[in-house]
C-alpha cells in the first residue's frame, strides 16, 4: 500500500502510538497528516511556509505536535487548532546557521532539542498558549518563551546528527560526523559532556533502548551499542551484529597500499596489483543505517525490539532480548 | 541560555571494552598552553569577554604568540636531547605536546610542525613507538602525518606511510575523519589537508 501525495523524496516520517496518525515531510516543502479511515489513510496538507526541503520530523510526546527540521535553518512546530481544523505551524528561525539535521523531543512535551549541520545543538522550548499552558504540569517550563533558545553545545567541529533524550530526559546524545558520539547531562540546568571518539565511520541516528543503554547506526552498516555504568560513565561496549567484518582492519591495508602507489612506492610483499574497492561484507545492511526505530509493545520502558533502514532499501528488525542484558 | 563548548582537543579514545570518556581523566598533556598572564592580555581578556574581540584574535596576540615560538624552541631543545639518548618516542611525544592547534599563525604552526616532523623522521622501530605511546596522541599524531604527506617530500613520505598504516590499524578510521573533519584544531594554516582529502576521496572512489 502506497501513501501517494508528496512528489518529491519523503525525507521525513512519524507514526504516533496513541493517536495512530502518520506524518510525514518531505523535499517538496510540504507536510502531510495522514489520517485512517477504514482501510485507507488520508493525508491533510499542513502549511509549513518553507523555502527549502523539509528534512525530519517528530511526534511530540504528548502526540499534539509535531516539530519539522529544515534545510531552511528553522524549526517548525505545528499544532492542531480545533475551531479550524487544521495544523497551524510556528517556526523557530534564528538561531540555527544552517540545516536542521534532526529533532528531538523531552518527555515533557516542551523543550525540543535540535542538531544541525553548523556542527552544533540545540534546545528551544517549544511552549504555545492553548496547547501547554493547560494542566498542572505547566511548572518551571513556563520560564521560557516559544522558540527561546536555553542551552547550546558546540561539541563537534563538523556535522551534527541524531539527537535523542534519554527515556527520563536527564541525558542528551547526538552524533558528530567527525566519528564522534557526545552524552551530555543536565542540558538545561549545567551540562556536562563526555566525548566518545569512535574507533570506525561516523553514526547518522542514535536510541535510547534504556537510561544506561544506547544504539548508534550509521556508516559501519552495523550498530553500535553504547552502555553507562553506574556513576554515568559512557563507553562503547561491541557491534550487534557479530558476523560482520569491521571496517579498519580490512581497509588499513588497502588503504596504503593505495596511498604508496600515489607515491611511487612498491611495496614488498603486497598481492594485488588493483585495489579491489572495499565493501562492508556480511551482516544484514550492505550500505550505510540511516534510521533507527524503537518497536515497543504496551508501555514498556526499555526497548527490546528495534528497527533500522539504511541507504541498502533495506528494513532489518533487531531483537535485544536473547542477545543483550540491558541496564535499567 | 547555557552554552557548552569543546575547549580542548577531543580525548582520542579506541573504544575497547571499559574504556572511559572525559569524566573523571586528568587533564591531558595534548592541552594547549593557556595564553600568558600579563596587563596586555587581560586588557584583550577583557575585550574579549566583551565581545569585542574573537576568539582567535584573542589567541593570537603577539604577547602569546611570542610565548608560543619560545614554547616551540624550549621543545626543540628537549627533543634534541632526547634525541641523543635514543629516546625517539618520547622525543616525539613532547613534540606532540602542547602544540599551537587553536592559532592561526602560520609561523608558530610550522615551527611545531619542523619539531613533529624532526622525531618522526628518527623513529626507526615503528611497531615499538605503537607499544608505548597512548591513544590519547593518535588523533594529533594523524593530522601530523597527513602534514608530512602533503609536502610532498621523497622519505618524509615513506616514514608518514609507514605510520599511517600502523596508525590506521590502531585507531581506526575514525582517527583520519577526525584528522580531516576538525576545521577548529588543525595543523595547518591554509588548508592544505584538502590535498590529502582529495587524496582520500580518488581512494574510496576507486
Amino acid at each position: 500500500m502506497f501513501l501517494q501525495r508528496h512528489d518529491q523524496i519523503v525525507s521525513g516520517i512519524d507514526w504516533s502510538r496513541s493517536s495512530n496518525k502518520i506524518v510525514t515531510v518531505s523535499h517538496d516543502r510540504n507536510s502531510y497528516v495522514w489520517t485512517q479511515e477504514g482501510q485507507d489513510w488520508v493525508p491533510t496538507l499542513v502549511i509549513l511556509k518553507l523555502n527549502r526541503a523539509a528534512l525530519c520530523v517528530h511526534w511530540s510526546p504528548k502526540e499534539n505536535k509535531f516539530a519539522v527540521g529544515s534545510g531552511a535553518k528553522s524549526v517548525s512546530i505545528c499544532y492542531y487548532e480545533q475551531e479550524n481544523n487544521w495544523w497551524i505551524s510556528k517556526v523557530i528561525r534564528k538561531k540555527h546557521e544552517s540545516s536542521v539535521t534532526s529533532v528531538a523531543w523531552h518527555p515533557n512535551n516542551i523543550h525540543l532539542a535540535t542538531t544541525s549541520t553548523d556542527g552544533k545543538c540545540r534546545v528551544f522550548s517549544t511552549i504555545i498558549k492553548g496547547v501547554d499552558t493547560r494542566g498542572p504540569q505547566a511548572g518551571a517550563s513556563v520560564d521560557w518563551k516559544f522558540g527561546e533558545q536555553i542551552a547550546q553545545l558546540d561539541l563537534s567541529p563538523t556535522w551534527a546528527f541524531g539527537v535523542r533524550w534519554s527515556p527520563s530526559g536527564k541525558t542528551l546524545a547526538y552524533a558528530g560526523h567527525s566519528s564522534m558520539i557526545y552524552f551530555v547531562d543536565d542540558v538545561e540546568g549545567s551540562p556536562a559532556a563526555q566525548n566518545l571518539a569512535l574507533r570506525d565511520l561516523p553514526l547518522r541516528d542514535i536510541l535510547f533502548v534504556s537510561e544506561k543503554m544506547a544504539i548508534g547506526v550509521g556508516f559501519d552498516c552495523n550498530p553500535l551499542i553504547f552502555a553507562a555504568d553506574e556513576t554515568g560513565l559512557w563507553s562503547f561496549v561491541r557491534y550487534l551484529d557479530e558476523r560482520k567484518v569491521t571496517p579498519s582492519t580490512s581497509k588499513a591495508s588497502q588503504l596504503s597500499e593505495a596511498l604508496g602507489k600515489l607515491y611511487g612506492q612498491s611495496r614488498q610483499g603486497s598481492s594485488s596489483d588493483t585495489v579491489e574497492p572495499s565493501k562492508p561484507r556480511g551482516g544484514a545492511h550492505e550500505n550505510c543505517i540511516t534510521c533507527i526505530v524503537p518497536l515497543r509493545k504496551g508501555s514498556e520502558s526499555i526497548v527490546k525490539r528495534f528497527s533500522t533502514s539504511g541507504l541498502d532499501g533495506k528494513i532489518v528488525v533487531w531483537d535485544l532480548e536473547n542477545h543483550i542484558t540491558i541496564p535499567k | 541560555g547555557k552554552s557548552l563548548t569543546a575547549c580542548s582537543e577531543p580525548s582520542s579514545l579506541a573504544p575497547q571494552p571499559g574504556s572511559v570518556g572525559d569524566r573523571g581523566r586528568r587533564p591531558s598533556p595534548l592541552c594547549e598552553p593557556p595564553p600568558r598572564s600579563n596587563q596586555k592580555t587581560q586588557h584583550c581578556l577583557a575585550l574579549l569577554v566583551a565581545g569585542e574581540m574573537s576568539s582567535a584574535a584573542y589567541l593570537d596576540t603577539d604577547e602569546n604568540l611570542e610565548a608560543l615560538i619560545s614554547r616551540i624552541e624550549q621543545k626543540s631543545r628537549k627533543i634534541e636531547t632526547l634525541l641523543k639518548q635514543s629516546k625517539p618516542v618520547e622525543a616525539l611525544k613532547t613534540a606532540l605536546e602542547g602544540s599551537p592547534l587553536k592559532t592561526r599563525d602560520e609561523r608558530c604552526k610550522s615551527a611545531n610542525w619542523i619539531v613533529v616532523h624532526r622525531a618522526m623522521m628518527a623513529i626507526r622501530d615503528i611497531d615499538g613507538m605503537f607499544n608505548s605511546l597512548d591513544t590519547e596522541y593518535y588523533d594529533i599524531l594523524m593530522k601530523y602525518l597527513y602534514r608530512g604527506l602533503s609536502t610532498g617530500d621523497r622519505p618524509t613520505c615513506d616514514q608518514c606511510l609507514k605510520i599511517h598504516e600502523k596508525l590506521t590499524e590502531r585507531a581506526g578510521l575514525g582517527c583520519i575523519l577526525r584528522s580531516l573533519a576538525d576545521t577548529v584544531n588543525t595543523v595547518f594554516v591554509v588548508d592544505k589537508s584538502i590535498v590529502a582529502y582529495l587524496q582520500l576521496v580518488w581512494l574510496v572512489a576507486s
